[in-house]
């Protein structure tokens, strides 16, 4: 029988190392023939050497190693390894998917290389279905979903680019083909047309209350009605008031 | 005397209204005992109710319907239901107790005074019993909101200091590294050591520093370089840094645990993800009395992947809560790539007066 091959993809030296030499003591026939640093180095790895198994940390630059394994799904035995992803791992119990949790103990190592042997010597071939199971566990995972508004806004300020979060915006305003936005310390201009800045704005925070203005509702403090009969916008901490327009007024109904 | 009517609910008028019966029956006992009035007690519970009752929808007519607004006119809205209720209501008893109005209206004028008089008199007492009772709810209501709101903040400092000591020891963090410890220690049994001592001096210090109020910035960069030294073993080749804080700063207060987060940041959402790795630069200013912590990574830049993470929120709110306004968090972009997060928080004798 053919001897064996195994990769260890993992941006920690030492905790490549460490299972390379856990690994030795385990299944001595098995050999690794290649160590990747990312989730690059890991497909192309993978790609070169075809190895039966593929030890992938889930944590790594560039790609993932859940990505990783979505890529190579079905050409290898996957066993991820992870110190502490809670969904992961309970995702990994339910789906009964190899993986190993670092520290490795010599126990769970041994048990997870009697299990790749068994599948290895029955010359089962390695699942494809682990590509849609890892697509589903990326989609479910919280930290991974990328925020659909926007968070900061880029203000030129001196020689540098000042990162100003948008919860801290009492209101922009239209500025000819700019926005002013204006916050505690003042008042800033963004090269961005307030029209554009309304699609990227989350719209449960930020209210259009004008054509030209789009306030922050957590700062404003009261809204009334002048004496001829607009709206207007007062805020907390700041003096100046901004009127509603007609069309907008109906937002602070429910207020 | 607040007497704006509080919430209308049929059921509580009712209750006042049966109450101000009860205690006409009271009123008219006690006058016959004395023998005041009329002859029998049927005689002033009738000429008692008339006037309580009239009292009573004048009150409630003044209160629902022109709703005063100032306390004053409140007050003077009040007297004059009163009065106006009281006349009227002895008017109708004696009328219906049989005694003929241009009787007593001319002749006998000083007993019907007395009668309106005593009208008022007792109409003060159960107003006055109302409008404590009244007042007693809301500010029970008032007390039980406080006690709402206080409860919130406290539930949400407590949250607030465990997603803290969660940050503070992470648990990839942590797992991590002593899986490193773990491996070094059959390959190079110094560096080991050295790597658990920095995780012991981190671990001592940060959960330590949560429950003291200040330290110094000398201490806390002690921390931070035993953080930075760990993910520098780990990282290998892909992480430097260099902390540049004068030795003439190390005495300085300084709030624990505001530039571990942004430090954990860099690294975690900076450098950690970047395949070449980067540097991170921490400097320390004096500029008249405010004193500045810069922490600069060469890492993704605004975090590509979108997690600020709880740390940048967590050092806002805390600088406010600190320092108010005078203590301020910025970002921007480092050039050439990567993030700059500066701390700023004054410093002179006042510091601490700012703490709210």
């Amino acid at each position: 029988m053919e001897q064996t091959k195994a990769i260890i993809a993992d941006d920690e030296d030492q905790l490549r190392r460490y299972l390379k030499s856990q690994l030795s003591e385990v299944w001595s026939d098995l050999i690794i023939c290649g160590e990747a640093r990312n989730g690059k180095e890991a497909l192309e790895l993978i790609d070169q050497c075809r190895p039966e198994i593929a030890f992938l940390d889930i944590r790594m630059p560039g790609l993932s190693g859940l990505e990783v394994a979505k890529e190579i799904a079905g050409s290898c035995w996957v066993v991820f390894v992870t110190a502490y992803d809670q969904y992961a791992v309970e995702a990994f119990e339910h789906e009964a998917i190899d993986y190993l949790l670092k520290p490795v103990t010599p126990e769970r190592l041994e048990k997870t290389v009697k299990r790749l042997k068994d599948q290895i010597i029955s010359s089962q071939k390695p699942p494809q279905e682990i590509a849609e199971i890892v697509e589903r566990l990326m989609t479910s995972l919280p930290k991974r979903q990328a925020p659909t508004y926007l968070q900061f806004v880029r203000v030129q300020k001196g020689d540098g680019v000042r990162l100003i979060p948008v919860e801290e915006v009492y209101y922009f305003k239209a500025s000819d083909k700019y926005t002013m936005v204006i916050t505690k310390e003042g008042e800033s201009l963004i090269r961005k047309p307030i029209k554009e800045l309304a699609d990227e704005l989350d719209p449960q925070q930020f209210w259009r209350i004008h054509r030209g203005t789009i306030v922050n509702v957590q700062c404003v403090d009261q809204v009334s009605r002048s004496v001829t009969g607009r709206g207007v916008v007062r805020f907390k901490g700041r003096p100046e008031s901004l009127a509603v327009s007609r069309q907008y007024i109906h937002l602070f109904k429910q207020m | 005397m607040d007497i704006s009517p509080s919430e209308i609910s049929p059921k509580k008028h009712l209750r006042s209204l049966f109450i101000t019966v009860v205690f006409c029956a009271l009123v008219a006992l006690f006058l016959t005992s004395v023998k005041f009035g009329g002859e029998t007690f049927l005689e002033n519970l009738t000429v008692s109710l008339c006037i309580g009752i009239s009292t009573f929808l004048c009150v409630f007519t003044v209160r629902h319907l022109l709703k005063p607004t100032t306390p004053l006119m409140q007050f003077i809205a009040i007297v004059i239901a009163m009065t106006i209720g009281s006349i009227t209501g002895s008017l109708v008893g004696l009328v219906i107790i049989g005694v003929r109005p241009s009787l007593f209206i001319i002749r006998e004028y000083a007993f019907f005074i007395h009668i309106v008089l005593i009208g008022l008199l007792f109409g003060s007492i159960i107003i006055y019993y109302f409008f404590s009772r009244e007042r007693i709810r809301s500010t029970e209501a008032q007390m039980q909101e406080e006690k709402i709101r206080r409860l919130t903040s406290e539930k949400k400092a407590v949250e607030t200091n465990l997603k803290l000591l969660q940050a503070q020891i992470e648990p990839h963090f942590l797992f991590n590294t002593l899986s490193n410890i773990l491996s070094l220690l059959d390959t190079d049994l110094n560096k080991g050591k050295s790597m658990l001592m920095d995780l012991i001096h981190y671990l001592r210090t940060s959960l330590a520093k949560t429950r003291e109020e200040a330290t110094t910035l000398g201490q806390e960069m002690e921390m931070i370089k035993a953080y930075l030294n760990i993910f520098k073993v780990r990282m290998e080749g892909r992480l430097r840094y260099r902390i540049d804080v004068p030795k003439s700063f190390e005495n300085i207060p300084f709030p624990p645990m505001l530039v571990q987060p942004l430090v954990e940041n860099a690294i975690r959402h900076g450098i950690e993800p970047k395949i070449e790795g980067g540097e991170v630069n921490i400097l320390a200013k004096k500029n008249g009395d405010v004193i500045s912590v810069e922490i600069a990574d060469t890492g993704t830049g605004l975090y590509e992947d979108g997690d600020m993470g709880f740390g940048i929120s967590n050092v806002r709110e805390r600088l406010q809560s600190l320092y108010g306004d005078k203590g301020r968090l910025i970002l921007e972009e480092n050039h050439p790539s990567g993030l700059k997060a500066i701390i700023e928080v004054p410093y002179g004798t006042d510091q601490g007066d700012h703490r709210r």
